[in-house]
């Protein structure tokens, strides 16, 4: 065996964030759940292919998403693609200019798809490296660089804030400025 | 004496970079910290822990019956 009782207690640590990002996925809690779960069980009976001393998070998290990918295939869903969602064009309205709730955030990233959106997760949120994000979606570190540029850039548009440091009042007066071009 | 020394080595590239997009300069990426971090840190269901005891026992069972798959 190639962990035994150390990699089932690297495995419990990988839990709170196997559920995060798993419900930053599926947007659903028991979707989620069902998710981690199937994903422990995986990566339970594929232990001995994980290499010690290697990133176990890095390692579950591909195991979970590529549970993911398949569970929608199974349901036929369409994986949508980036282009894809151009056509549906969000409803979210900020509460305020310049200090967004949490809920809009929530709402904006729900409309993102997939790609976009595991992207700025495993990036901005996971803490993981762009070699490491792309190992885990099993493509180039330039299309993760592309895919959390497309979702920042499309957050940016949904919730109204203007580029990166432009919070507060400065935000605000940006926002005037820039509606005037309408 | 010098038990700190790791801590101290802490190598600049690691630290925030300016430039970085999603850095906690972009609202953005102050959000989702946040909203991350409120996932993370939500309490975990007893199951996952009840079922990795069960697969680590199955597999006891397994090894000591030597067991074939099936």
């Amino acid at each position: 065996m190639a962990g035994g009782p150390t990699f089932k207690v690297e495995l419990l640590g990988a839990i709170p964030s196997l559920r995060a990002f798993a419900m930053s996925l599926a947007q659903n809690a028991d979707k989620a759940d069902d998710l981690v779960q199937e994903t422990l069980v995986k990566a339970w009976d594929k232990q001995a292919s994980f290499q010690a001393g290697t990133n176990l998070k890095a390692w579950v998290f591909t195991i979970l998403r590529n549970e993911f990918y398949s569970q929608m295939r199974k349901r036929g869903r369409e994986v949508q693609d980036s282009d894809g969602l151009m056509t549906a064009r969000l409803a979210v309205h900020p509460s305020q200019v310049g200090s967004m709730d949490l809920n809009d955030f929530k709402a904006a990233l729900e409309t993102l798809p997939e790609d976009q959106r595991e992207a700025i997760i495993l990036i901005g949120a996971s803490g993981f490296s762009y070699e490491e994000a792309a190992e885990i979606c099993g493509c180039a570190v330039g299309t993760i660089k592309s895919r959390v540029s497309r979702a920042r850039s499309r957050l940016q548009e949904i919730l109204k804030v203007s580029g990166e440091g432009d919070y507060g009042p400065d935000a605000i007066s940006a926002q005037v400025m820039g509606s005037n071009a309408a | 004496m010098k038990s700190m020394k790791m801590a101290a080595e802490i190598s600049p590239n690691k630290a925030v970079n300016k430039t970085d997009p999603l850095g906690v300069h972009s609202e953005i990426g102050r959000k989702l910290k946040q909203y991350y971090d409120d996932l993370t840190s939500e309490e975990v269901p007893d199951r996952f822990a009840e079922l990795l005891k069960q697969l680590e026992e199955q597999e006891t069972t397994i090894d000591s019956t030597a067991g074939k798959g099936g």
